[in-house]
């Protein structure tokens, strides 16, 4: 089978904005909650958020904004981003350069891309409720194109000259690892030979404490516990946003271009709970059957795995779903293979979620290190039998699993391998 | 479907209508509104809010144009040529042009309907656009496109002997361009080994696009079509000539009537390569007459004073609807 590898990368994220902060985050378990200032009020019990550091875009209008120095974008670009386009699109800016590509290998024919992205729900909000007070002509004209759930791709293919291949995916929490394992495919299948992989959040009130309803979210005060996956005393996830953008490549266009990947896309798979329509199922039968499907595919076995990226989410029930998953899959190799949550520092993504581990996993593979599981006090008796690492370990993982898990019960396992 | 919008009526006048107060919180919100304009723009829209004095509409206008065009653009527009055109010279597409249109509308309290912007094509388009509306005058007769095979059609003059390649005529003016191909026949001996477009094929290409002008009607008497037989030069005032055109060279040619009135009809006119003057002449006055006169039903009394035209789709035009693709 064609090899598809990772040749770049860039970060928009709570622990950092580019690929060097992400990394030094990593490497330090360092975390990127705070007390969110939009949550300080009475009637709102969710007290802790990781929001993207570098941006001010709380206002409804995008002129309004500001963000780092670095990006300059004009006004007839900004005035269809929502804030997790324009997260998307600095960080698209970055994984360009990282990945040396010029204008000519962005935008042809053979280049594609797919993103995951929940839309702006604050955007849209405004939208509506401006449609119905001052009329159906008075909304802005991109209204739509900024806040329904395809404005990363919308915006980025055209500002980005894209003529390949573009979709959006929605999962959920799993749509960027949806997208990555999708856009594997293309390469792979010889549609594509470069594909860009977006995961992109606005993180803000709108997109997190819809969660508080269904009391997914922790309702801790303290920034740096709120967040502890496989924690005894978790108590649900914090909500967090920004993009991770991705390139993926050929070996065709690596040999030809003469770069250095971060590492191999091994290959994928998939597949559902068929049990309810938000809560995973309590054995994790359909991330199970994903992650044995996805090194199926990649002609590996347990014996190969060094670390798995969890979904853990910090949530009581999903993250042991998760561990059940993880002890039937890795069986012997259970308490060999390294086990990590980095929601413990970045907090839950989302649709960003996928996208945004596989390039923490990319970087460690590269770099040679496994991110270590952040904020555990005293580990859940469930996740007995597996090696869940609480500090970063200056061990390079030759094969390492993303997992990520999505409302609806769709399970996706992305497998990274050294390069 | 009528283009023009009967005076009466229609409340397009908000002086006619009782008019509110101008109040503190009015003024804040076109403040605001306006919080990305001039301050110029920003006092003529109080100023327009507090008295209807349709005197301030053009720095009102022009300010929220300038708004929305990037600032590299922006020193054309001061320049305070009405022919910019939106979307080839300050970039302005046809959703900016639905943003320019809601901020004005916001501002000025007034309504418009996508089909009457579908019809703006440059400033000066836009301006006596507005300043029909809040005056609560009938809208001019868009401007119209004339791709090169009408403008055979129409013209007595012919290829090899015609200077025109496409055309834009509204009533305030005429739009077209030429270019200089190289195969003209009198560039073999003008120059010597030194094609140069002389200057008098200059002056007449701008006599042509008048005698356009003409021909669509915006200046005769109503239900009087102008006869293309009958149409000659007289004499040109103030002819100047900037720059040597060259084959490869793109003439934008432009004139606007000065005064019409049978059997005269006097207009200016200028040619531009880009954004580079070619020539101007200050008058340059044809001759006309109607044709023979057929016996028509007498337009009725209400009737607005401006021919109506059926509205033939315009390829160029941005197509508000069209950017919509989903």
């Amino acid at each position: 089978m064609p090899k598809v590898f990772v040749t770049g990368l860039g970060f928009i994220t709570s622990i950092g904005n580019d690929r060097a902060g992400v990394t030094q985050s990593l490497r330090e378990l360092r975390h990127g909650m705070e007390l969110y200032a939009p949550f300080q009020k009475p009637d709102v019990p969710i007290k802790v958020a990781a929001p993207v550091r570098g941006f001010k875009v709380e206002s409804p209008d995008p002129e309004d904004w500001t963000y780092p120095s670095a990006y300059r974008i004009r006004r007839d670009v900004l005035r269809s981003l929502s804030p997790n386009a324009l997260f998307a699109y600095c960080a698209m800016q970055q994984a360009i350069k990282d990945a040396a590509l010029n204008e000519a290998d962005v935008s042809n024919e053979e280049t594609g891309l797919y993103a995951a992205s929940g839309g702006s729900p604050s955007l849209l909000a405004r939208l509506v409720n401006q449609m119905h007070t001052q009329g159906v002509m008075r909304c802005p004209p991109l209204g739509i194109v900024a806040s329904i759930s395809g404005t990363v791709q919308f915006n980025l293919v055209a500002h980005f000259k894209i003529r390949g291949a573009s979709t959006g995916f929605s999962s959920a929490c799993a749509s960027s690892s949806h997208a990555m394992g999708f856009a594997y495919d293309e390469i792979v299948l010889g549609r594509q030979s470069r594909m860009f992989v977006i995961g992109a959040e606005d993180g803000n009130v709108e997109t997190i404490l819809p969660f508080a309803g269904m009391r997914a979210l922790s309702a801790s005060v303290d920034p740096a516990t709120a967040s502890r996956p496989f924690d005894v005393a978790r108590d649900g996830f914090v909500g967090t946003g920004g993009a991770t953008v991705l390139v993926l490549e050929s070996e065709s266009e690596v040999n030809r271009r003469g770069v250095t990947p971060y590492c191999e896309v091994a290959g994928w798979g998939q597949a559902s709970d068929g049990h309810n329509v938000a809560i995973s199922h309590p054995e994790g039968t359909g991330l199970r059957v994903a992650m044995e499907r996805a090194l199926r595919a990649c002609g590996l076995t347990t014996k190969d795995v060094d670390y798995v990226n969890a979904h853990a989410t910090s949530t009581p029930i999903g993250d042991v779903s998760e561990v059940k998953a993880l002890r039937a899959v890795l069986g012997a190799e259970a308490s060999r293979v390294a086990v990590s949550s980095t929601k413990a520092l970045t907090g839950h993504g989302l649709s960003l979620a996928g996208a945004m581990e596989s390039g923490f996993c990319a970087i460690a593979l590269r770099d040679g290190f496994t991110p270590g599981s952040a904020h555990i006090t005293q580990l859940d008796p469930a996740c007995a039998g597996l090696n869940i690492v609480r500090t970063t370990e200056a061990v390079g993982p030759r094969v390492v699993l993303n997992n990520s898990s999505g409302f609806g019960g769709a399970n996706v396992c992305i497998v990274l391998r050294r390069a | 479907m009528p283009d023009v919008v009967p005076s009466s009526g229609a409340p397009h006048n908000r002086a006619e209508a009782a008019p509110k107060p101008f109040t503190p919180e009015d003024e804040a919100a076109v403040r605001d509104s306006l919080k990305r304009c001039s301050p110029a723009t920003i006092e003529a829209a109080l100023l327009f809010r507090r008295t209807q004095d349709a005197a301030h509409l053009p720095v009102i206008v022009l300010g929220v144009i300038e708004r929305f065009v990037e600032s590299e653009l922006r020193p054309k527009l001061k320049e305070g040529d009405d022919d910019l055109r939106l979307v080839e010279d300050l970039g302005v597409d046809s959703l900016t042009m639905m943003e320019i249109v809601m901020l004005v509308e916001e501002v000025l309290q007034m309504q418009t309907n996508n089909d009457e912007l579908r019809n703006l094509r440059t400033v000066g388009d836009v301006k006596t656009f507005i300043d029909c509306k809040i005056r609560g005058l009938p809208l001019p007769k868009p401007t119209k496109f004339i791709p090169v095979e009408q403008i055979v059609a129409v013209m007595p003059v012919q290829p090899p002997f015609l200077f025109i390649n496409e055309a834009q005529v509204g009533s305030a003016g005429a739009q077209g361009k030429y270019k200089i191909t190289g195969q003209e026949f009198f560039l073999q001996g003008h120059f010597k080994n030194n094609p140069v477009l002389p200057a008098s094929i200059m002056l007449e290409a701008l006599g042509q696009l008048a005698v356009l002008y003409l021909l669509e009607g915006s200046i005769a008497e109503p239900g009087r079509t102008v006869d293309s037989t009958k149409i000659f030069f007289t004499s040109c005032e103030g002819v100047r000539c900037h720059r040597v055109c060259r084959p490869g060279d793109v003439l934008t040619l432009s004139v606007r009537p000065k005064r019409a009135k049978m059997p005269l009809a006097t207009f200016e006119g200028s040619i531009r390569v880009g954004q580079e003057k070619a020539a101007v002449a200050e008058e340059i006055t044809l001759t006309f007459a109607y044709a023979e006169e057929i016996p028509a039903p007498v337009p009725a009394p209400e009737a607005p004073p401006v021919v109506d035209v059926v509205r033939t789709p315009v390829a160029a035009a941005p197509n508000l609807a069209a950017a919509v693709s989903a």
